[in-house]
């Protein structure tokens, strides 16, 4: 009894282990998708602080009306990062006053979402745990069932740059992809500050990133996955 | 001339008390800067020797002295500036070197995390800025040529947009 037990448990485990492994990136994998599209949905997480800074320079130098409609993602209680991200759309918008197209008058070019944090500044590790969970769920919720309910995918391509709570994102969408389900393509960038040792987020999410940037050459001086054109931001 | 020293949001009562110190006043007086402004932020210093007007201390008999806690944004204060004295944290960094301004960077030995250290040693050997610590700032102001400095590149937003474009398949 207790052999079969094992046994059903150890091939779930494998099965698991297996599936994860196959929606690893993989470096070989043709990157371009060869079709020309209109456009393509994009959402970015503001970690805070410099993360933010940081995240919307990168998004500014994009074409926003290739990027669209775009979804800003925010931890609890960071009014200052969903502030600057309005004035990056406001200044976006200004800068090409387009004439409102169909799509654009009955839906907002972009959104704010709001995450629980993972873990908080001092919080203990005990209840660390709990406070992730709770922010997995809400990230749950965005990346795979409201799509699912309401048909619209959450994006196809999200752009992270630290600090922890990214990882939860990360997370979330790995679990779409478990199931098989639509997710977007993820991509990290490694903040500027960081130039002789990646960041611990990084670390942890340098092999499960579609693309993986730094911004200084010897953070892949360990021959591992990456890639540096300069500085970005 | 002006000198401006910030600490950002941060909390860095070393670098605060020393940027008030005689050591660094008289080399930055002797060196023709006649105005100094901190943005001390938390950082705790000592305010005997100045008048508060509002949220501002002020002192004259050193040159002229101004220190205040927060600003919702400081680049006026860069631009005024013929000199910056920072804490270094990157998003300071960025913002001053890219108005071209003389900057002395002073990472924070007392956080745990040495990569501010790491970023100002690498851009100080690019030539962008100088790096230096709390005890040793009258010597690096001393010493400063803001000739020499590297001009640091501007933002250049079509490395990361031709990345994103090509991975998402729209046309060059």
């Amino acid at each position: 009894m207790v052999l079969i037990a094992f046994a059903t448990v150890a091939i779930l485990l494998i099965c698991i282990l297996a599936r994860i492994y196959s929606i690893l990136p993989r470096s070989t994998k043709t990157r371009h998708s060869h079709h020309s599209r209109d456009s393509c949905r994009l959402a970015v997480f503001l970690g805070s602080g410099g993360h933010t800074s940081e995240a919307l320079s990168l998004l500014s130098s994009l074409d926003f009306s290739r990027y669209s409609p775009r979804t800003y993602i925010c931890s609890a209680g960071d009014l200052l990062s969903a502030k600057k991200a309005v004035a990056v759309e406001a200044a976006k918008a200004a800068e090409s006053p387009s004439h409102p197209t169909q799509e654009t008058r009955l839906n907002k070019p972009y959104s704010i979402i709001t995450i629980p944090r993972a873990r908080r500044v001092h919080q203990s590790l005990l209840t660390t745990p709990l406070s992730a969970a709770r922010s997995l769920a809400v990230c749950l919720y965005y990346v795979m069932l409201l799509p699912l309910i309401s048909g619209e995918p959450f994006a196809d391509v999200v752009l992270l740059n630290g600090p922890g709570t990214c990882c939860i994102v990360c997370l979330a969408i790995y679990f779409s992809r478990f199931f098989g389900l639509p997710s977007p393509k993820i991509i990290y960038v490694e903040s500027f500050a960081r130039v002789r040792s990646l960041s611990l987020t990084g670390k942890l999410l340098r092999l499960f990133v579609d693309r993986f940037i730094v911004q200084w050459p010897d953070l892949l001086r360990d021959q591992g996955r990456g890639e540096c054109r300069g500085w970005l931001v | 001339m002006h000198v401006f020293v910030t600490v950002g949001s941060t909390r860095f009562d070393n670098l605060v008390q020393r940027a008030l110190s005689d050591a660094v006043l008289d080399v930055l007086r002797a060196k023709g800067y006649s105005k100094v402004v901190v943005q001390c932020g938390n950082s705790e210093f000592d305010s005997k020797a100045f008048k508060q007007s509002g949220d501002t201390w002020v002192r004259r008999d050193h040159g002229e002295v101004e220190v205040w806690r927060f600003k919702p944004s400081l680049q006026e204060d860069y631009e005024q500036a013929d000199l910056v004295i920072s804490h270094a944290g990157s998003g300071t960094i960025l913002d001053v070197l890219r108005m071209r301004k003389p900057l002395i960077v002073i990472p924070n030995e007392t956080l745990l995390d040495n990569h501010q250290q790491e970023l100002a040693s690498a851009l100080e050997d690019l030539g962008h800025l100088r790096a230096s610590t709390v005890s040793g700032l009258p010597e690096t102001i001393q010493t400063l040529e803001p000739s020499d400095f590297v001009p640091f590149p501007q933002f250049n937003g079509s490395r990361f947009r031709e990345m994103l474009d090509e991975e998402m398949g729209f046309a060059p």
